[in-house]
């Protein structure tokens, strides 16, 4: 029965967590939260996680009874999904072994039709691949300072309990907790968050990226748009956007940028940041009506590119993580897309939604049972993990 | 926490500026008489302080990057000096084992920068030697910071989750 004790602390949220034999144990946490119209830094990010991560450990091993002796591997988010540039994405799905279906991209140049109606081509198109042209993105929003002050701490403890390390994938911590919590078997994934927008599924032994952003993470359009209106920070301003968009009227036409599998937020954050202050000013608009129309807008895009995946996979699952599927209205629209394909939807709730330890130990206790181990000459953290570099040996 | 030497100029503590180092030197030896005159031109030397006292303008020396009487910058404009910022520090631990476990939770630490400012991390006994070494003081500076909080967190780490239990001997079989 072995008990894994989980650090994480790869944005602005850290948390400690203890896990054992599918029980968690403790998952205490804390937020980095800052003012309205700002958003978090890495040094000061750091520096608030360095200033509480020691009281965490001690409340996390209080929390759960257990002392260093008892506690058998040291979990530790090694690094969080970047995103590729355009030529690497391709390449990467030619490598990951996937039909060459999933090479076929196109452009939805025009406004998709409802969800509810959408039709589905096929997507059987032996070898046709579109060599897109080159657009170098920028790789992921980059907490490196956070990342390496709660690995150092992960390594120090590691080293005075003499228990063995293990760097985890950020990613993989939210799908292992999420199938955990919910206990669904095989579902389609979609991890939303501040940092990271993917439709992941698994197949023979890999967490497979179905499609991504191409640019920011759906959260993070919420959150740069939340400063745009200064909404408060606290608890979250994703969450102050939901509790907005619930009084919004009016549904204001944003870009519907979807292509094929990926989709696109930058575009949107750009037109929604130009528009506002005259909308507001005019009063051809509230703010709630912003918010409104911007969650409507991008969920849809979310629902979207998620049943496309569930076809293609032939999936009757639908699992939502991230600090994003905490949102109650992307969960019933996710639902409603599930009911008419007769597929049951997963969720779990702002415990393990949201970034925690307890999610950390719960992936490291996957690896720990499945023999991984992280000498401490590998343990550096990395801002460019990928989620299908994970090497799944603990699923059939 | 101790400086320890630092390996080019032999000054114990703080950052050896190579430039620093030789004006103090040339300084020390007294060039010129009278008021003595820096290597490098800083402050008044004994020339100029002589024209001072003249009343006469005191002759500035003319910066590398100005254009001379020929008016093209580049041709008079020098290559810029290369300086080595070296800055090396040692930290006492209670024992050797918690110096090397320090070193050990910095190992795998990799530089932003990594091709700008080397760091190099060596337990000699109980004490935790560490040694930078940069072109740019901005990046050593900010290196040195970065690693000083973390230094910090790995202490406390060690003063609140203490003694490091030691590896259980492999049981005979049979036993």
């Amino acid at each position: 029965m072995p008990a894994v004790l989980g650090f994480e602390g790869s944005a602005n949220k850290i948390g400690v967590g203890v896990v054992r034999d599918g029980a968690v144990l403790a998952n205490p946490r804390r937020t980095y939260v800052t003012p309205p119209g700002t958003g978090f830094l890495p040094g000061d990010t750091a520096r608030h996680h360095r200033a509480v991560i020691l009281d965490l450990l001690q409340e996390a091993l209080t929390e759960a009874g257990l002392t260093s002796q008892d506690i058998d591997c040291i979990a530790y988010t090694k690094g969080i999904a970047g995103r590729l540039t355009i030529e690497e994405h391709t390449w990467s799905l030619a490598r990951s072994e996937w039909p060459a279906a999933l090479c076929y991209h196109h452009y939805t140049t025009t406004p998709a039709p409802p969800f509810t109606s959408l039709t589905f081509p096929s997507l059987v198109f032996p070898s046709v691949c579109r060599i897109l042209t080159p657009i170098s993105i920028p790789l992921g929003p980059g907490m490196g300072a956070p990342l390496v002050s709660v690995a150092v701490v992960a390594r120090t403890v590691a080293q005075l309990w003499n228990k063995p390390l293990l760097g985890v994938n950020h990613c993989i911590g939210h799908i292992e907790m999420g199938r955990l919590i919910t206990g669904a078997t095989s579902p389609t994934v979609l991890y939303v968050s501040g940092g990271n927008t993917q439709v992941i599924a698994y197949s023979e032994h890999r967490y497979r990226i179905f499609g991504e952003t191409i640019d920011i993470a759906v959260g993070n359009c919420l959150d740069r748009f939340a400063r745009v209106l200064k909404i408060s920070n606290d608890p979250s301003p994703g969450y102050n956007i939901e509790q907005m968009a619930k009084r919004g009227k009016k549904l204001v036409e944003l870009p519907y940028t979807v292509k094929g599998m990926d989709v696109s937020f930058s575009g949107i954050l750009s037109f929604i940041e130009d528009v506002a202050q005259r909308m507001l000013a005019t009063g051809e608009c509230t703010p709630e009506d912003l918010c409104f129309s911007l969650q409507e807008t991008v969920f849809a895009m979310l629902v979207e590119i998620t049943e496309r995946a569930m076809a293609h996979c032939g999936s009757q699952e639908a699992l939502i993580v991230g600090g994003v599927g905490c949102n109650l209205r992307l969960q019933e629209m996710m639902e409603t897309m599930c009911q008419e394909r007769g597929a049951r939807l997963f969720a779990t709730d702002e415990r393990f939604c949201i970034d925690n330890g307890a999610m950390i130990a719960q992936a490291g206790w996957e690896m720990f049972r499945a023999g991984h181990r992280t000498p401490l000459s590998d343990s550096g953290i990395t801002q460019r993990y990928r989620t299908d570099e994970v090497e799944v040996t603990w699923r059939d | 926490m101790e400086a320890a030497d630092a390996a080019a100029g032999g000054e114990a503590g703080g950052a050896d500026n190579a430039r620093d180092g030789q004006g103090g030197q040339e300084g020390q030896e007294g060039q010129g008489g009278g008021l003595g005159r820096r290597g490098h031109g800083h402050g008044l030397g004994g020339a100029d302080a002589e024209a001072a006292v003249a009343g006469e303008a005191p002759r500035v020396p003319r910066p590398p990057h100005a254009p001379g009487p020929g008016g093209d910058a580049l041709s008079t404009a020098g290559r810029p000096e290369t300086r080595v910022h070296i800055f090396a520090l040692g930290v006492p631990f209670p024992s050797q084992l918690e110096a090397e476990i320090a070193r050990a939770s910095f190992a795998p630490y990799r530089e932003p920068y990594g091709c700008l400012v080397e760091q190099q991390l060596t337990v000699f006994g109980s004490v935790l030697a560490i040694r930078w070494r940069a072109e740019n003081p901005f990046l050593l500076r900010i290196s040195i910071i970065n690693f000083l909080d973390q230094l910090c967190v790995v202490i406390r780490t060690m003063q609140r989750f203490r003694f490091p239990v030691p590896a259980k001997p492999a049981l005979a079989k049979g036993g």
